[in-house]
């Protein structure tokens, strides 16, 4: 009995001051005045009570402009908010565009070569790792054969990516290092040791006649060897992933993953020689 | 019946007493709150359930007559109500440092926590919490107090 009269106690005190936060937030102080005065000036009807009314109608009637004054402005707030937003996020890819160009520019300059800067505007994705085709053609001084890299972010220099097989008016067609009717002479890295990266349709090379003494471990860098007809001698091409055991006829072989695929291809410099 | 008759002339000679007398029982220009001493006086002597209604109530009247914001007397007084009501099994409202201890505590629990809700939820910064400016009409509340509960108390026996 003491108990349940306990809980009625605490329900009621609950509701009582659940009410009283209502009044409070809900800010009830002009609409009680207005009503006060009203009263007031029904049973005492004089200037002052009615100057109060009048007031407080005034008030309540600015409070309400407000609300909606305040809803309008929170409606061209989010719009404006939005604008900003989009504008925030052209200009977050403005700004990741102009770092990686200024990183191109900075790079270090190939002798007697001038670098042509192109986009690229096609690669298929059933062909992603055999050809793409760029924005440049014989107008801008491009021709067949020419050497097509691209700039390796995560190393901050140009790496082999193919080499132009069609040279059209305003396009070329690039094969790529990858396609499997691609050869491509490279070395180890630090190591002069010379062997041939073999294209797979996939991101990965396939290293073949690395000597069977040769120290080759996972990680070793590839680069372009001085036997390349297309490309710098030095050039990254990519990094060792995986070494086979098996030897056959005193090689053995390895799997590369290449450098530009660390990347998302957009931009593609082309080396043409000087003449 | 009788009792309720007796709690509504209280009510009124309490909203009159508070409302419209501070012009003349004033002390040094403070004027105590009667309305809090008979809210923590029902609270002591009849418990939290009619304490609270009866601080709800109050509070709401004060709220409707007074221009400050409205609701906030309500919510302090049902507190203080509950609250006091609480401690009316555990201390003997007749005795005079009972009185002076509750009705003490409720004034500063009031002053606080009306200076609070301002603060937080209508963040109004002109509300402080220091209660050294409302310390004389605390003053004069709890010295009062012993006063209005023998009153209370006496007219409640003759009735």
């Amino acid at each position: 009995m003491y108990q349940r009269q306990i809980t009625k106690e605490n329900s009621v005190f609950i509701i009582l001051i659940l009410i009283g936060f209502f009044f409070v937030i809900g800010k009830f102080s002009t609409p009680v005045n207005l009503i006060k005065s009203f009263i007031y000036y029904i049973s005492y009807p004089n200037l002052n009570a009615a100057n109060d009314i009048f007031y407080c109608v005034d008030n309540f009637a600015n409070n309400i402009k407000s609300i909606v004054c305040m809803r309008q402005e929170n409606i061209l707030y989010k719009r404006k908010n939005q604008e900003l937003i989009d504008k925030l996020r052209n200009y977050d890819a403005i700004s990741q565009k102009y770092e990686e160009l200024s990183k191109l520019l900075k790079l270090k300059k190939i002798n007697n070569t001038v670098s042509v800067f192109a986009r690229v505007l096609v690669r298929e994705s059933d062909e992603w790792y055999r050809w793409l085709i760029i924005d440049k053609g014989f107008n801008d001084g491009l021709y067949n054969e020419l050497p097509v890299v691209m700039f390796n972010k995560n190393k901050d220099n140009l790496c082999a990516v193919g080499r132009i097989i069609e040279t059209y008016k305003n396009s070329a067609k690039v094969i790529l290092i990858t396609n499997s009717v691609c050869m491509l002479p490279v070395e180890i890295k630090d190591k002069n040791i010379n062997c041939l990266a073999e294209g797979f349709d996939s991101n990965l090379l396939k290293i073949t006649y690395i000597p069977a003494e040769a120290d080759v471990k996972k990680g070793d860098e590839l680069i372009v060897s001085g036997l390349s007809s297309i490309f710098h001698k030095g050039m990254p091409v990519g990094v060792i992933k995986s070494i086979t055991n098996a030897i056959s006829r005193d090689f053995k072989t390895a799997t590369a993953k290449v450098f530009f695929e660390s990347n998302i291809i957009y931009n593609a410099v082309i080396l043409v020689p000087k003449e | 019946m009788k009792n309720l008759i007796y709690y509504i002339i209280f009510y009124i000679v309490f909203c009159l007493l508070q409302f419209s007398f501070s012009k003349y029982i004033n002390f040094f220009g403070k004027f105590p709150n009667f309305i809090l001493i008979f809210i923590v006086y029902i609270g002591l002597s009849k418990g939290s359930m009619f304490a609270q209604l009866m601080g709800f109530l109050f509070g709401l009247t004060w709220d409707v007559f007074s221009t400050d914001f409205f609701g906030i007397r309500t919510i302090m007084f049902t507190i203080i109500g509950y609250f006091s009501g609480k401690l009316n099994k555990n201390f003997d409202g007749d005795k005079i440092l009972t009185q002076y201890v509750v009705v003490f505590l409720a004034s500063v629990v009031y002053k606080l926590g009306t200076n609070l809700i301002c603060y937080v939820i209508l963040s109004n910064k002109d509300y402080n919490f220091l209660i050294l400016d409302s310390s004389l009409k605390i003053f004069i509340t709890v010295l009062i107090a012993p006063v209005i509960f023998y009153i209370l108390n006496y007219v409640k026996k003759e009735i």
